[in-house]
């Protein structure tokens, strides 16, 4: 299993990836827009 | 010949058997998708939507651990999840993404009417080309007869799937209208951004049935959670035992729709996003052959209405004739896998793995998965739980035809022997 230090490698190159950062943004536009009509 | 074009020979032979493969799947996903409504019709109680969508998605969870489990084993998870265990966070985002989405879509149709809300939120297919083209190098060096069968095929598909909807759909409008509108398109928003999340699990060599096992936890996640906060604790325990007698229905409806899902995965690994999700958004042509045909729900409707089905229903065929006849190129597939090394060196996969799991084959050293005592245990718990609920279910008073009914079911079942046979041949099931 991965150690620590290579678990922290995988996460940061995640938040460093603008491909997560765009379905991330809509989901809380998606969360936002459904408190709004709801 | 010499080696080298006979190299050159067979893997244009393999990447157009794979191209083929995914057209077949997407076709296969979106019948099975379809086919799941079947199921949740025969549910006609006065239950909050949330409830229903929340008792379907339970269903969904219980597919999702016991059909990979069946498949491949649990082991297989296991081994994907050790190679890319970056790929879990995308899967729980991708899970997330869908039931938000499938939540808007419930205040869509309320508000709208399915005839408005379905064409706004089929848009998806659209977004997910855009995504496709910007993020994975899909559509890339195509030339412009491949954009215009994607393109063209796609918008000719919501054009066909916006009469289908005005042909099925009883209107209804709740004098929210704009808030309706908002709801549909951010379901179509969400819908087609959660592609992205699938593109690049697949171009990063993770196995679909491993991918959404995953992703099922985003997804039970959020829908509980979505569950809670809108309806409440007791009020949702309260209507939950009230629906008991038809939790099978929705369940199974869940199940089968995790079947269509499960090769709308394989269809976006083999044919990427773009091409794939026109292709299975053909279950809204499915549906309403299942509405006519088992439940007569369009008896005693006018003949414009028939007309209205008929063009809806071919303008679809054209429109998956169009995408099918538009597989990626030699060209395009080289800019496919650019897009795959690039996710392996940024996430550290090695690169025989992915370039083998592109291919649809198993890494060279890679070991065969197979059953294990643990996948049994998670396929008896699954059918006790779904054989359990089958025992207490009401059928309900419902017209019904048997004749097509089985016809459907045999067509369906066939695509998922032909389709699952070609998966088993050419990949193994990567």
């Amino acid at each position: 299993m991965p150690t620590d230090q290579t678990s922290r490698g995988w996460l940061v190159s995640i938040f460093t990836d603008i491909h997560f950062w765009v379905p991330a943004a809509v989901l809380l536009a998606g969360l936002l827009l459904l408190r709004f009509i709801h | 010949m010499t080696d080298q074009s006979a190299t050159v020979l067979q893997e244009r032979g393999r990447r157009q058997s794979l191209q083929l493969l995914g057209v077949l799947c997407g076709f296969t996903a979106g019948a099975w998708l379809g086919a799941a409504e079947a199921p949740t019709k025969l549910v006609s109680i006065g239950v909050s939507p949330i409830v229903i969508s929340l008792i379907m998605v339970v269903g969904v969870f219980l597919a999702r651990w016991s059909l990979p489990a069946l498949v491949l084993g649990t082991s297989s998870v296991r081994a994907d999840v050790h190679r890319a265990p970056h790929l879990i966070i995308w899967a729980l985002l991708a899970g997330c993404l869908w039931a938000v989405a499938n939540t808007l879509t419930i205040f869509a149709i309320r508000d709208i009417g399915l005839s408005i809300a379905f064409p706004l939120w089929n848009s998806n297919s659209l977004l997910g080309i855009f995504w496709g083209f910007l993020f994975f190098n899909e559509l890339r060096q195509a030339g412009w007869r491949r954009w215009a069968g994607v393109l063209g095929g796609a918008m000719v598909m919501c054009v066909g799937a916006t009469i289908l909807a005005i042909a099925s759909a009883g209107q209804s409008s709740s004098g929210h209208s704009m808030n309706g509108m908002w709801a549909a398109l951010g379901a179509g928003v969400l819908w087609g951004t959660m592609y992205i999340p699938y593109r690049k699990a697949y171009l990063t060599g993770m196995n679909p049935l491993s991918f959404v096992t995953f992703f099922t936890f985003g997804e039970l996640g959020m829908m509980s959670a979505l569950a809670f906060s809108y309806i409440g604790a007791a009020p949702l325990w309260h209507e939950l035992t009230q629906t008991r007698n038809v939790v099978f229905w929705l369940m199974l409806g869940g199940f089968i729709w995790v079947i269509g899902d499960l090769f709308q995965q394989y269809a976006a690994k083999y044919v990427g996003i773009s091409r794939g999700i026109p292709l299975s958004n053909t279950n809204q042509f499915w549906g309403l052959l299942w509405g006519i045909l088992v439940f007569g729900e369009l008896h005693g409707k006018t003949q414009a209405t028939y007309l209205q089905v008929i063009g809806g229903s071919l303008l679809m065929m054209l429109g998956v004739a169009a995408i099918s006849l538009s597989s990626a190129t030699g060209e395009e597939q080289q800019y496919w896998k650019e897009a795959a090394q690039r996710e392996s060196a940024r996430y550290g996969v090695a690169e025989e793995f992915v370039a083998a799991r592109f291919e649809g084959r198993q890494a060279a050293g890679e070991i065969v998965p197979r059953r294990t005592a643990v996948d049994w245990l998670l396929v008896a718990i699954a059918t006790s739980i779904l054989a359990g609920f089958a025992l207490i279910a009401r059928v309900p008073q419902f017209s019904f035809r048997w004749g097509p009914a089985l016809a459907l079911t045999i067509v369906s079942l066939l695509l998922l022997f032909v389709c699952g046979r070609k998966l088993w041949r050419t990949t193994g099931f990567h």
